[in-house]
């Protein structure tokens, strides 16, 4: 495959999962968010920092509008960073990853990101709707979901490694120390210092479809780049261009 | 036995090039979508405020449906 269509087909899976990503988001989060601003508002009005007036309306559809239709273009950057970040990491795992072709490798390897850089983060640091964060914690909160990424996306790389040095190819090994690091981490990593003020089921409801949302995002690009790969990898190896 | 680890070697060649324009693509999408905070730099450049808001407003919507640490 030439190097430009190497990044080629990366980026547009990566686009076009992001695409299904923001348009999911605009139809299952958004009357979410509606709802976790409208409380915000209210408080608003309570503590008198904003008034109930025609005005505030006005202003607020129309930053909303904004708002809302930047889901679906911040989805496909998002797409076009993670797709980026799916297709180095499947050309470079791609001849160690298990799986028949290329489509289901792919497949497996998306799966594996949801999992490690997505799903077990969110279980220590869940998605929030608006009005729960304090933005005074902001930064902290970032250090702490970006650190425990991290641990997480480096600890997966680490294990693997470690388990193709062991003898009989113990895979279950990485699995274990895996599991094990993770734990530690989960147990001496800091929880989210912010109070939960917004009703807990409009919180549970919130991230129940955030995880849908990015989840499509993650299955469209592992099946999009593995049917790419599969079209236009024909050397079956990546040459200069 | 040689020749085939050769050609395995080969198969797993990546242009460092694709890599290196792919992770930059990475960490750029990342930032705009996930960590910048507009307010901050509103502040520092005043007149940019409306333009760095203008971002910062419409990625805030996925920041949260992501799970992006925001407000
Ligand atoms: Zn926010």
């Amino acid at each position: 495959m030439k190097t430009i269509v190497f990044i080629s087909i990366v980026l547009i899976s990566g686009a076009l999962a992001g695409l299904v990503h923001g348009t999911v988001n605009f139809t299952i989060v958004e009357p979410y968010l509606d709802q976790a601003i409208g409380l915000e508002n209210e408080s608003l009005f309570a503590s008198g920092e904003a008034e109930d007036t025609l005005e505030f309306w006005a202003e607020y559809e129309s930053y909303r509008i904004w708002q809302k239709s930047g889901q679906v273009l911040a989805g496909v950057i998002l797409g076009l960073a993670m797709g980026s970040l799916f297709g180095i990491v499947f050309a470079l795992s791609r001849n160690s990853l298990p799986g028949k072709n290329d489509v289901s490798k792919s497949i497996i390897l998306s799966g594996l990101m949801w999992l490690t850089l997505y799903l077990i983060p969110f279980l220590k640091y869940p998605a929030n709707p608006p009005t729960v964060g304090d933005g005074e914690t902001v930064v902290l909160r970032m250090i702490l979901y970006v650190s425990f990424i991290i641990i997480s996306g480096v600890g997966v790389v680490v294990f693997y490694k470690i388990s193709k040095k062991l003898q009989n190819n113990k895979k279950y090994v990485a699995v274990v120390g895996y599991a094990g690091l993770m734990m530690i981490a989960f147990a001496v990593m800091p929880d989210n210092p912010d109070e939960i003020t917004a009703p807990m089921n409009l919180v549970n409801e919130f991230r129940f479809v955030s995880v849908l949302g990015v989840s499509s995002f993650w299955v469209t690009v592992g099946i999009v780049l593995g049917l790419f790969w599969k079209k236009f990898d024909k050397t079956s190896k990546l040459e200069y261009s | 036995m040689s020749e085939v680890r050769q050609i395995n070697k080969s198969k797993s060649a990546v242009p460092k090039i694709a890599i290196l324009a792919l992770a930059i693509v990475f960490a750029a999408g990342l930032f705009v979508v996930g960590f910048d905070q507009g307010h901050i730099f509103s502040l520092v450049y005043g007149e940019q405020a409306f333009v760095d808001l203008t971002i910062h407003e419409l990625t805030h919507d996925m920041r949260h449906a992501a799970g992006f640490p925001c407000h």
